[in-house]
C-alpha cells in the first residue's frame, strides 16, 4: 500500500493527539481484558552543508524523514500474549512510504527463565536494534550510524521465526537475560542496499533478498547499579536475487540473471551501559564480516567480495530538566579494516584512513520534550569520510554524482508524537 | 561504677541499635488481592515484577502489577523501590511495547481506584499512600535488607588482650540472613582483624525474623575501648 506518506501522516498527527486522549479514556476490552493500542508518528528535517546525505537532496534542505506506527497488543492470560505492529516509513528514497507489517507474534513466558515467542519477531542485537524505530525512546534524532545505519536497517531488524528467552536471577550478582533466535530476514527490498544496486550503473534490480539469521544475545545486568554488560551474536545465509541492466560492457544482456550466496557472514557485537540518575553513558562495537559470493549471467564461478567491518560509538546523555536532555556522542565506522591504512597514526581527523573507507561522526544533541508524549529534537553531526561504494552507509553516488567532499555537517530537526 | 555501668549500658545498646538495621520510613503501602500469599514483599521482588522480569513472586505466586500514573505514593514507590523516575519507567514500558517484548501494566488514576481495581483482581498487586484506606484488599510488609527484625542477639566477646591496651573500633560485616532466619554467611567487609573474628563468631549465632527469603545487609558493630 502507497499514499503519500507526508502529507497523510501530517494530516492526521492532529487525529493522533485527540486519539490518545479517546484511547486512554476508553478501555477497549476483549473477553474482559484490555486490548492496548499504541502508536507513534516522527517528522525531521534535514540539512547538509555539502554533500546529499540519505538518498536526499539535504544539501538544500529536506523533510524525508518521516515514519509512523500502530500496534495492538493483547495479554490473553497472565502467561500468553499476542500482538503485532505495522510500520511505515520514507527517509529520501528508503521505505518508500511503504506499510510494512513490522512485527507479529505469540509470546509464551512459561517461567521468567524461559519464554517463547513465534511470528516476525523484532531481533534483539546489541542495546538498540530492537528498538530503533522509535525514536521517542532515544536522545538521539539518528542513532549512531555506524551500528544503527537507517538506510540498512533491513539487515538486522527483525526474523519470521521463533525466540526463547529469559531472566535468570543471579541473586547479589545480578540478573542475566538470554535470547536466542532464528528465523527468516524479512525480504524488504526498500532500504539502503536494493536501493543502491538498483540505482548505480551498472544495474542490479533486486527481486529478492532473504535467508536464514541464527543470533543469541546475553546481557547482565550487574550488581553495580546501573551497569549493563552484554554480547550478541548473528550468523545469516543471505540468498538474493535480481535482474541485470546496463552491462553490456562487460558483454552481460539486459535482463540477465544475478544471484548472492554466502559464504560467511557473521555480526558480533559488545556493549556496555551505565546508567545513574540522570546520566546515562552507553558504549558499543561491532564487527560485521561478510564473505559473499556473486554470480553474474548463469556464470558457474562466483566472483567473490568479502570485508572486515568495525565499529563503535561512545555517547553520553544528561537531562538537565524533566523537559531537557542534552547528550553527545562519537561514532565511527571503518569500511574495511583490512583496508585501513595508517590507522596507528590517525588523528580524530581520520587522516590516516581514507575517506572512501570510513564515517567518523561527532554528534550534539537537545531533546525538548514539550510533553509527556510529544518530544523535538535538534542535532548536528560533524561527519569525516563517506564511506564505501560497495558498502552503503548514508552516502549514494547518485545523488552525489560530482562525487563526494570529505567532510559532511548535518542538521537535523525531528519532532515525534506517540500514545 | 554507676557511671561505668552506664557506659556498658550505653554501648550495649549503641550494638542493639546498629544491629537491629532500623529500615526507612515508609510513606507508602503495598497491597494486594486477597489470593496473593504471604504477608510480606522484597524491594527486589517488586523491582522485578515492576519491570517485567519475573511474573511471579519468589515463592511461586503470580502476580498481576498495577501502576499509578501519579501521585504522592507514585512518587515514592518508585524513588524508594524501583529507584526510576517515571519518565524512566514510562519510556521503559513503552520500549517494550514497540519493540514485541511486553504490555503496558495497568494504570490506575488514585489511590481509590488502586484499591478498587487490586480487591477485585485476581493476583493484583499495587501500592497506595500510607494512610489510605485499604478496604478489602492485604497489605504486605516491605522487606528491604535493612528492616529484617534481629529476634536473638549474641554479644560479641571483647578480646582481653585489645580490651586492655584499650585498642577499639568499629567492625563492618556482610550478612546473609537464611529465609527462616538464621546466619547462612558472614564476610567482614573491614576493621580490626581480633575484633572481627570476635564480631564474626557472635553475629552467626544472631536469629532473624523469618522472611520470604534470603536477604543480605550490612552490620556495624563498635568496640568502644575504655
Amino acid at each position: 500500500m502507497r499514499f503519500r506518506l507526508t502529507t497523510t501522516l501530517i494530516a492526521i498527527l492532529p487525529l493522533l493527539a485527540a486519539g490518545s486522549l479517546v484511547l486512554r479514556a476508553q478501555e477497549i476490552k476483549i473477553a474482559g481484558r484490555p486490548l492496548e493500542v499504541h502508536g507513534s508518528f516522527s517528522q525531521g528535517f534535514m540539512y547538509t552543508n555539502q554533500n546529499n546525505y540519505l538518498t536526499d537532496n539535504t544539501t538544500s534542505g529536506s523533510f524525508g524523514l518521516t515514519d509512523g506506527s500502530l500496534n495492538l497488543n493483547y495479554q490473553i492470560f497472565n502467561k500468553l500474549r499476542v500482538g503485532a505492529q505495522v510500520y511505515d516509513r520514507k527517509i529520501g528514497a528508503i521505505g518508500r512510504g511503504t506499510v510494512q507489517l513490522d512485527w507479529a507474534l505469540v509470546d509464551y513466558r512459561m517461567k521468567d527463565w524461559m519464554g517463547f515467542r513465534a511470528g516476525k519477531v523484532k531481533t534483539v542485537l546489541g542495546l538498540y536494534n530492537d528498538t530503533q524505530d522509535s525514536e521517542f525512546l532515544h536522545t538521539w534524532a539518528l542513532l549512531p550510524q555506524s551500528i544503527y545505519p537507517v538506510d540498512l536497517r533491513e539487515s538486522y531488524i527483525a526474523h519470521t521465526g521463533g525466540d526463547i528467552y529469559g531472566d535468570i536471577p543471579l541473586k547479589k550478582l545480578g540478573t542475566l537475560s538470554y535470547t536466542a533466535y532464528a528465523g527468516q530476514r524479512p525480504n524488504d527490498l526498500t532500504g539502503g542496499y536494493a536501493y543502491a544496486l538498483g540505482a548505480y550503473v551498472p544495474t542490479i534490480h533486486v527481486t529478492s533478498y532473504t535467508g536464514l539469521q541464527v543470533g543469541q544475545d546475553v546481557r547482565w545486568a550487574t550488581p553495580v547499579s546501573g551497569l549493563l554488560l552484554g554480547a550478541s551474536h548473528q550468523s545469516q545465509d543471505v540468498n538474493g536475487k535480481g535482474i541485470m541492466f546496463n552491462w553490456a560492457v562487460l558483454g552481460i544482456p539486459d535482463g540477465s540473471p544475478f544471484r548472492e550466496g554466502t559464504v560467511r557472514d557473521f555480526t558480533n557485537q559488545f556493549y556496555v551501559q551505565y546508567q545513574h540518575r540522570k546520566l546515562r553513558i552507553d558504549g558499543e562495537y561491532r564487527r560485521y564480516w561478510r564473505n559473499h559470493s556473486l554470480y553474474f549471467n548463469n556464470a558457474t564461478t562466483p566472483f567473490n567480495i568479502a570485508s572486515d567491518s568495525r565499529s563503535w560509538y561512545i555517547a553520553g546523555a544528561y537531562r538537565l530538566h524533566k523537559r531537557l536532555e542534552v547528550g553527545a556522542y562519537h561514532s565511527r565506522y571503518y569500511a574495511d579494516w583490512n583496508q585501513t591504512h595508517n590507522f596507528r597514526v590517525e588523528t580524530f581527523t581520520g587522516s590516516g584512513d581514507p575517506p572512501d573507507n570510513h564515517i567518523f561522526d561527532w554528534t550534539l544533541t537537545a531533546r525538548v520534550d514539550l510533553a509527556s508524549y510529544w518530544n523535538v529534537k535538534i542535532e548536528g553531526h560533524f561527519m569525516d569520510g563517506y564511506g564505501s561504494p560497495d558498502s552503503v552507509h548514508g552516502f549514494y553516488q547518485p545523488q552525489n554524482p560530482n562525487g563526494f567532499q570529505r567532510t559532511t555537517n548535518l542538521l537535523v530537526v525531528r519532532t515525534g508524537f506517540n500514545f | 561504677m554507676a557511671m561505668r555501668q552506664a557506659k556498658i549500658l550505653l554501648v550495649v545498646i549503641g550494638l542493639m541499635t546498629v544491629a537491629t538495621g532500623n529500615g526507612p520510613a515508609w510513606n507508602i503501602k503495598v497491597i494486594a488481592n486477597p489470593s496473593v500469599k504471604g504477608d510480606r514483599v522484597s524491594i527486589r521482588e517488586l523491582k522485578n515484577v515492576y519491570l517485567g522480569k519475573a511474573s511471579a513472586l519468589s515463592d511461586g505466586t503470580p502476580i498481576e502489577p498495577v501502576l499509578a500514573r501519579r501521585g504522592m505514593a507514585h512518587e515514592a514507590f518508585l524513588k524508594q523501590c524501583l529507584d526510576q523516575s517515571n519518565e524512566q519507567l514510562q519510556l521503559y514500558y513503552r520500549g517494550l511495547v514497540f519493540s514485541g517484548k511486553g504490555s503496558m501494566p495497568k494504570e490506575v488514576n488514585s489511590d481509590a481506584e488502586m484499591v478498587a481495581y487490586v480487591a477485585r483482581t485476581r493476583n493484583a498487586i499495587g501500592y497506595v499512600s500510607a494512610d489510605a484506606n485499604t478496604d478489602g484488599v492485604r497489605t504486605l510488609n516491605i522487606e528491604s535488607p535493612a528492616s529484617r527484625k534481629l529476634v536473638t542477639r549474641i554479644e560479641p566477646e571483647y578480646p582481653d588482650i585489645l580490651r586492655a591496651n584499650r585498642i577499639g573500633g568499629v567492625v563492618r560485616l556482610e550478612v546473609t540472613i537464611a529465609a527462616n532466619g538464621t546466619v547462612q554467611a558472614v564476610e567482614i567487609l573491614g576493621g580490626n582483624p581480633i575484633l572481627a573474628e570476635a564480631a564474626e563468631t557472635a553475629v552467626r549465632k544472631w536469629i532473624y525474623a523469618p522472611a520470604r527469603s534470603q536477604t543480605t545487609l550490612e552490620v556495624t558493630i563498635p568496640f568502644e575501648a575504655r
